[in-house]
């Protein structure tokens, strides 16, 4: 009995720790998409503030190309879109990973609980 | 360059820290801990962002037409330069973030850092505000802890 629900017990610690793991993972991701939508959004936000016929360059890896002003609006716009979207599926994912955790934790505390019941018992039958 | 959104979540609501039980509080004390440290973290970065702003700023105060014309040296590597002549003393291209860069000229340039700079020292202030919040909250959840925990030994 004892050795049983010392095992269930161990498996649900590893399965804790292992969501505990994929969640930060995600967090991880949300903090970057997050920096990177905020950078996007302030660089709209001087495009915007930009007369049409002021140069914008890009640069692509040491060089500086130019760059029409209406297109790089257009391009940030759209990696906006796309960010926007990679956080909100995110966000999914760490809701659902939360949960997960939770019923983990849960379960691990109920085994704990069994087995420090059933320590007490064998304690007092001995 | 992170905006630090000063409205709390919709999903946030109030909670009476006594009703919680020992672990409860202890993994709401480490959350603060990781919000804590992560305002340290994200304020000193922005000091950074600050200082770079400041003195992009400060650098264009000495840049005027005067200098068109001027020799200047300019780095091909850390430690290797060759010489030239400033042209073109009206405009500087600015990187506004995400590679891509704009050209401006020299009053619209320091408008832009100065705005920048307005806009970092803002930020700084809302994660302070934010910061000493919640470090209020872990001083009181810390006080409840030692609560229990003398209520538990007598």
């Amino acid at each position: 009995m004892g050795e049983d629900l010392q095992r269930k017990l161990q498996a649900e610690l590893d399965n804790l720790k292992s969501a505990q793991k994929e969640l930060q993972k995600a967090i991880s991701t949300r903090q970057q998409l997050d920096g990177q939508l905020n950078e996007n959004e302030i660089v709209k936000k001087e495009l915007d503030l930009l007369p049409a016929d002021n140069k914008v360059y890009k640069s692509v890896g040491p060089v500086l190309i130019k760059t029409e002003l209406v297109e790089a609006k257009q391009n940030v716009s759209k990696r906006i879109d796309y960010i926007t979207k990679e956080l909100k599926r995110v966000d999914d994912l760490i809701v659902s990973l939360e949960k997960k955790q939770d019923t983990h934790r849960e379960a691990c505390q109920k085994f704990q609980h069994q087995y420090q019941q059933a320590q007490v018992k064998a304690a007092l039958h001995a | 360059m992170a905006q630090i959104s000063a409205t709390e979540q919709p999903h946030m609501k109030q909670i009476d820290l006594t009703t919680l039980n020992i672990p409860q509080l202890s993994t709401l004390k480490q959350q603060l801990d990781q919000e804590l440290n992560l305002f340290q973290e994200s304020l000193a970065s922005l000091k950074i962002a600050q200082s770079k702003f400041q003195t992009s700023n400060e650098t264009l105060q000495n840049f005027d037409s005067n200098c068109e014309g001027k020799d200047i040296l300019v780095p091909l590597t850390d430690s290797m330069y060759v010489p030239g002549k400033l042209i073109d003393t009206k405009d500087v291209i600015i990187d506004i973030g995400t590679r891509y860069y704009v050209e401006k000229d020299i009053p619209a340039a320091k408008d832009y850092f100065q705005r920048k700079t307005k806009f970092v020292t803002e930020q700084m202030e809302k994660i302070q505000i934010l910061g000493l919040e919640r470090s209020k909250i872990r001083d009181a959840i810390v006080e409840i802890v030692e609560m229990k925990l003398q209520q538990q030994q007598s």
